[in-house]
């Protein structure tokens, strides 16, 4: 549970390097713990590339219009 | 002659009208469209929030005193305007996250795996059904643990930051992106999802 806590600071990088060397030695010794940070720096890293679409010039050109048309309405 | 509005910094009153919200708009909207549809989900829901957006910044602009950068600036009225918009659309009520919930309560959770081996995100991320359970994961976050896990993990921007634009000091950020993150993992994990590859399915942005 503790080590839970600490999980994302870990591959963050933003722990001490002390407590970073007794989690290395923990997960050098238990193989669950390593299977479960390896999952969870995958999941981060899959939120890192996650695809998103892009905006056509014609959306920008509408939204623009929808904008400034609100604006001088208030 | 018309003078450029000043981009950045910001030292004076805003940006002139209307040359500057034009600037604004045009140096911002793809970052704004992209934060949006991040929290959203969804490209109308998306663009609503952008106009949103943009319509609370053009009303602040003459306030504006580049106290902040431009983006930052843009994030937090984009954040706010996400949860009064949530706000009225109702939707299940928010609820809490708690760490004990993600502790591995069976051998089997722990070798829960994610199929990524041996592949770089960009190829995992091809497979179609990975993308949908990446989209519905993030769709079930409760919108507090979304909105840092955007900021942070999507938007790339530092704690602090995050921190500054959602009006939360580091160390709440930092716990509101671990519930997320392991949140998330959770989710991909739990779904079992299929390691043959949808070759066929072509391009990325279908």
């Amino acid at each position: 549970m503790d080590l839970l806590r600490k999980l994302s600071a870990y591959i963050d990088d933003e722990l001490p390097s002390d407590i970073c060397r007794e989690i290395r030695q923990h997960l050098g010794a238990c193989p669950n713990c390593e299977v479960f940070i390896a999952s969870l720096q995958h999941t981060v890293t899959l939120c890192r590339h996650r695809p998103t679409p892009q905006l056509t010039s014609v959306d920008r050109m509408n939204m623009r219009h929808a904008i400034l048309d609100a604006a001088n309405a208030r | 002659m018309r003078t450029p509005a000043p981009k950045t910094p910001l030292q004076r009153p805003a940006v002139q009208e209307p040359e500057g919200f034009d600037t604004l708009y045009r140096d911002n909207v793809d970052l704004i469209y992209r934060y949006a549809y991040r929290l959203c989900g969804e490209a109308e829901l998306a663009k609503d929030l952008v106009q949103e957006t943009f319509l609370n910044a053009y009303q602040g602009l003459k306030d504006f005193r580049g106290e902040a950068r431009v983006s930052t600036w843009l994030y937090t009225i984009a954040s706010r305007a996400s949860i009064r918009m949530r706000r009225k659309r109702k939707g299940e009520p928010e609820y809490k996250l708690s760490l004990e919930e993600f502790v591995p309560t069976s051998e089997g959770e722990f070798r829960l795996q994610i199929p990524m081996d041996g592949l770089s995100p960009e190829e995992a991320l091809q497979n179609k059904e990975l993308r949908q359970a990446l989209d519905q994961a993030i769709e079930k976050l409760p919108q507090k643990y979304r909105m840092a896990l955007v900021l942070r993990d999507m938007e790339g921007l530092s704690a602090k930051e995050v921190g500054t634009i959602m009006g939360l000091n580091e160390r709440a950020v930092k716990s509101r992106l671990h519930r997320a993150r392991l949140f998330v993992r959770r989710e991909l994990s739990a779904r079992g999802i299929s390691h043959h590859d949808d070759h066929k399915s072509g391009g990325l942005h279908s």
